[in-house]
């Protein structure tokens, strides 16, 4: 480097004007600092939010209560009566799983701009079983030859589905990946309807039941439609926590869809074999029922906290959490109650 | 380099989307001050901003904007009026004021010693001709000799497509999504749209 | 734009809020604080930060303006050339770097308010390069203790990351998951495995799920201009916030001219220019964080009859082996709609050549990631580097969603002819303005001829057509290196200037070498390092101590 750039004898414009102002020399220490009165930082948010939370949470299961009273009262000792029950839960749970399935396919499916025809399956089928499970959830014995053909062809279209959401990820770039289980159609979704077409099926094979308990697969319908919800269960919180875990869990909410259904999952493959544990298991998923239906006032929350949020729906609605996964939760608990009814009567 | 203009995206208006949530109150404040408030001239003389003038109408050819061409020069004019340089000045160069009247005034030197008359009275054919002599630095006058002429035409281009691209109607004809917050974008994929992106015309 | 600063009188801006506040702690000039520091980016924001938590107390100046994101960025490339730095700087050399836009950043936060997000570690053996792989020099700290100052600062910013990164050793899983890939991404991807090397979605330093006040991405895609959705985690939004509630008090519009030295040789302060007029800072300890240009600028700028080479120059190498990365692209056309401008511009990586050493004839390394350049900043690159005018470019910016495109990180060795330097000209505020001297060296030219070739066939296997190559340059390091020896660097490895004891540098000039990766991450591990290293010395009386002593 060139010593004349370093050359103190040619003062800049700048040493010149800073010698002006700072004629006098010496390192003065600090005199003890004064500051002033400090506002508290703005960490109320964390309690609000909890409130928040837990207002929705309140809401919620009294909203889940109030459907659990519409929907039956407790068991009664008459076989004819708890099959009757059971038939209006399950086609309930079939509602509540058809609902789930219609708006989570249609807005997906949308946001995948419908590139294949068959992506009007899912939401035309569980459009159709909707409606007509809502109505057999009132009225079982209503449910005709047309109802039970639409709950087996969801059934089949629900295991196709699954087929071709596999393929789906695999001729993506990074094949079965995790980016891929993320962001490429969803494995799991698929079941969702499924289920709800064997909800449907079950819930005809006991209407009208007067006498023995139908069974399923070999064991008594009660049995069969536990151990079936249990292992339900445990799919749908093996999703929610793909999903979840895909949000990095920020939030310690994001927790309950994956421990609280598990447990009840647990609670109802037990009733199994300790015939005594049924009460617990009911508590519990009567819980799960109203897991599900909080989980929508979560995702909302969620929704709001994207950019723009409520006035940033056509983003959000699809790229924020999704609002009708949750009650997949609350439609598979309820079948999973159908079952203990049977159990227990 | 002449020819008509095609657009790939007939029926997309980047504008249109003015009120939707893809365009926030300050990205509104911005655009609409570039729209509405064209700067006057300040900097140049007469003669600059004539010449300008015709080089933008070779480098970025309107012909399908006869009537309200992308204003370019006004914007070149303000900034040098201001000074706003762009944080960096190569070593070959003036500084940027100096850079761009002697570099306007060499294109039209350049353009006598070749034709014997300025660039903006040339006619197409030659006024393209004498710019990529120019770009490849194969220059006549002597006004060139202390500025490099490769590199003014380098900066010149790259200050002039700035300002092109900066405008909603050149985002418009090449189907950019345009501005874009608090609305983003959802779909990602290939041959993935939005609805408020610009839909492409195939044929 | 406002040109009076916000931060003053007991409050700072609050980042996550239009028009909101925070109260900050604001110390008064003739105060000597424990830190003053010169920058507020990735180097200096962050060690704010550290020592703010450290219990010292520091006053941080930034010659930009401190914005609050939501209200002020616009989204738009011509308004938003507020947040770079555009002072005068002379550029020359065999290969002058084009300054700018591309490499600088003059707002509270630095250039990482409008970076790109990559955040990559620099792999153990290129930190070693001298004793494992035979070239260049070693960095004088220890891969493993760098890895975990990388895992720190990715907490830290949350950075959203694969599940399993392929390359390099096992690293702790990323807080956050990794963005989509968008389709300028998989095109990346596609070639990759047609070339079969592995690839992966990068690890970005922009929110895939809420965090705290901060959005996740929308992936609306100007994130090089600035991000108004505060998912990107910029020094802007989590290190500054994090400083002021640690009690550092941060000056917007506050340019440093010169460092003040004592008759003991001690720094004894920063001089400073603010709302017109040349105000001094006293303090214990001087950390200059300017960035490549500015660091060495501020040194020399600082010349006084007891250092008239500058400061912290008795090796005389201030300014020297200054290197950018290379950062070389081919673009290429796709029978797809890509729509390069959704998502952040780089959402696929592919570090294959930083960890291969079979199959190159240069020793550095280099990674590529997927493009996704902005209307005007493409128009440079299709009217600049290739040249095109008229119509034809017309015609040509029409193809932009159909284009797609791979670029390099790439490492630029160091040369001691490649430098910083004053030149005669002044600034507006009388300061001598920088001249930048750049050239490649003959191994950095096979480098990125390496890069250009593999690219090629890499877009070409993902079915891109009308292929052509760029030429560029990204980040500036160097200038400042730290090391082991007075006798060829700056500062030791805590950043402490060999000849003033209480003179620091935290930034990317530290650099000894450039490596292939985007250095954002590594700046703030160093910040992170020296931060605690400080505390350290603190706690054990060393601070007032000559830097040799401890070599």
């Amino acid at each position: 480097m060139l010593q004349r750039e370093h050359n103190p004898a040619s003062p800049s414009r700048f040493t010149e004007e800073v010698s002006r102002q700072y004629a006098t020399e010496g390192i003065a220490r600090a005199a003890p600092l004064t500051l002033p009165p400090q506002p508290p930082l703005p960490e109320a948010k964390a309690a609000r939010k909890i409130g928040a939370a837990v207002l929705i949470g309140a809401v919620t299961a009294l909203a889940g209560l109030a459907l659990w009273r519409a929907l039956g009262r407790t068991a009664t000792q008459q076989p004819a009566e708890a099959h009757q029950r059971a038939a209006q839960r399950l086609n309930a749970s079939a509602a509540i799983l058809s609902f789930s399935v219609f708006a989570d396919s249609a807005m997906e499916h949308y946001r995948g701009a419908f590139q294949n025809p068959a992506m009007y399956v899912a939401p035309l089928t569980s459009g159709a079983l909707l409606a007509s499970s809502a109505h057999a959830a009132f009225r079982p014995e209503r449910l005709g030859f047309a109802g039970k053909s639409l709950c087996a062809f969801a059934l089949a279209i629900g295991t196709a589905g699954f087929g071709f959401h596999l393929y789906n990820l695999t001729k993506r770039e990074g094949g079965i990946d995790w980016l891929n289980l993320f962001y490429g159609a969803p494995i799991g979704a698929p079941f969702a309807l499924a289920l709800a077409g064997l909800t449907g099926l079950a819930a005809s094979r006991l209407v009208g039941q007067t006498g023995a308990t139908p069974v399923f697969f070999g064991e008594p319908a009660g049995r069969a439609i536990a151990a079936a919800s249990a292992a339900a269960l445990i799919g749908t919180a093996g999703e929610a926590s793909l999903m979840h875990f895909r949000g990095a869990f920020h939030d310690p909410f994001m927790f309950a869809p994956v421990t609280i259904p598990v447990v009840s999952a647990a609670g109802l493959a037990a009733t199994l074999f300790r015939p005594r544990m049924i009460a617990t298991a009911r508590r519990l998923l009567q819980a799960t029922v109203a897991l599900g239906l909080a989980g929508v006032g979560f995702h909302l929350y969620g929704i709001s906290r994207n950019m723009g949020g409520f006035g940033n729906l056509s983003q959000n609605l699809l790229n924020g959490p999704p609002l009708p996964a949750p009650p997949s939760f609350t439609g598979v608990a309820l079948a999973g109650l159908a079952g203990l009814e049977l159990l227990d009567a | 380099m002449s020819g008509e203009f095609q657009s790939r995206f007939p029926g997309y208006n980047v504008l249109d989307k003015w009120d939707s949530p893809s365009w926030n109150e300050q990205t509104r404040r911005v655009i609409k001050d570039r729209l509405e408030n064209v700067p006057e001239r300040r900097f140049f003389s007469e003669q600059e901003w004539t010449t300008l003038h015709a080089i933008c109408a070779r480098l970025i050819p309107q012909p399908d904007r006869a009537d309200a061409p992308v204003p370019i020069v006004p914007f070149i004019d303000k900034k040098l009026h201001n000074n706003e340089g762009d944080g960096y000045r190569f070593e070959t160069m003036p500084p940027m004021r100096e850079a761009w009247q002697r570099g306007i005034a060499a294109v039209d030197a350049e353009c006598r010693v070749r034709h014997g008359t300025a660039f903006a009275e040339l006619p197409d054919n030659l006024k393209d001709a004498t710019l990529r002599a120019i770009q490849h630095g194969d220059v006549r006058s002597e006004t060139w000799r202390d500025l490099p002429a490769k590199k003014f035409f380098e900066i010149m281009l790259r200050q002039i497509v700035s300002i092109y691209y900066a405008h909603p109607a050149a985002w418009t004809e090449i189907g950019f999504g345009g501005p874009a917050s608090p609305r983003g974008y959802v779909r990602l994929g290939f041959d993935r749209r939005d609805p408020w992106e610009a839909s492409e015309a195939h044929d | 734009m406002t040109d009076s600063p916000r931060a003053k009188d007991g409050r700072a801006p609050d980042v996550f809020r239009a028009g909101g506040w925070i109260p900050m702690r604001c110390h008064r000039d003739q105060d000597e604080v424990d830190f003053v520091i010169v920058g507020t980016g990735a180097g200096g924001g962050t060690l704010a930060c550290k020592l703010a938590e450290a219990g010292f107390s520091v006053v941080a100046l930034d010659a930009g303006h401190f914005w609050r994101p939501l209200e002020d960025f616009a989204s738009d490339e011509l308004h938003q050339q507020k947040l770079y730095w555009r002072s005068e700087r002379i550029t020359g050399g065999d290969d002058p770097v084009t300054l700018g836009s591309n490499n600088s950043g003059r707002s509270v936060g630095g250039s990482t308010v409008h970076f790109t997000m990559v955040s990559l570690r620099i792999s153990p053996d290129r930190l070693k390069s001298r004793s494992r792989l035979g070239y260049a020099l070693d960095w004088p700290i220890e891969p493993e203790e760098m890895w975990r100052y990388y895992a720190e600062v990715e907490d830290a910013l949350k950075i959203s990351g694969p599940v399993h990164y392929p390359w390099g050793p096992p690293r702790g899983r990323y807080p956050y998951r990794p963005h989509e890939v968008n389709a300028a991404g998989l095109v990346l991807a596609r070639g990759c495995e047609k070339m079969g090397v592995a690839w992966a979605a990068t690890p970005l330093a922009t929110v895939s799920a809420p965090r705290g006040r901060a959005h996740p991405c929308v992936y609306r895609g100007f994130c090089a201009i600035g991000c108004s959705t505060n998912a990107k985690q910029s020094a802007l939004v989590t290190w500054i916030p994090r400083a002021i509630a640690a009690g550092a008090e941060i000056r917007d519009l506050a340019m440093v001219g010169r460092i003040e030295i004592g008759r003991d040789g001690m720094a004894t302060g920063v001089l400073y220019h603010r709302e017109g007029e040349w105000r001094r800072q006293r303090a214990r300890n001087v950390v200059v964080a300017g960035y490549a240009i500015e660091t060495p600028r501020l040194l020399l700028n600082s010349a006084c009859p007891m250092f008239p080479n500058g400061l912290a120059n008795s090796s005389g190498i201030v300014g020297k082996y200054f290197m950018p990365q290379s950062n070389h692209a081919v673009w290429g056309t796709m029978e797809e709609e890509i729509r390069w401008y959704k998502g952040p511009p780089c959402m696929a990586i592919c570090e294959h050549w930083n960890y291969t050493h079979a199959g190159k004839d240069f020793p550095g390394g280099y990674c590529f990631l997927s493009q996704g350049p902005l209307p005007m900043e493409w128009s440079h690159s299709v009217a600049g580097s290739r040249g095109l005018w008229g119509m034809e470019l017309r015609q040509e910016m029409a193809k932009y969603n159909h284009y797609a495109g791979l670029k390099i990180v790439g490492e630029v060795l160091p040369q001691e002819k490649n430098r910083v330097e004053l030149a005669d000209e002044e600034d507006e505020l009388g300061l001598r303005i920088p001249r930048v001297i750049f050239g490649y060296g003959e191994e950095d030219k096979k480098l990125y001829g390496h890069a250009i070739r593999f690219m090629r066939d890499c877009l070409d296997a993902a079915g891109g057509k009308d292929i052509w190559p760029e030429e560029d340059t990204a980040h500036l390091l160097g200038g400042c290196r730290m090391g082991t020896e007075p006798a060829n660097s700056v500062t030791n490895a805590d950043g402490r200037s060999w000849d003033i004891a209480n003179l620091w540098i935290c930034d990317g000039s530290l650099f000894p070498t450039s490596a292939g990766v985007n250095p954002s991450l590594t700046i703030q591990a160093l910040a992170c390092r020296i931060g605690d290293r400080i505390a350290a010395m603190a706690s054990r009386g060393e601070l007032s101590h000559p830097a040799r002593a401890f070599a």
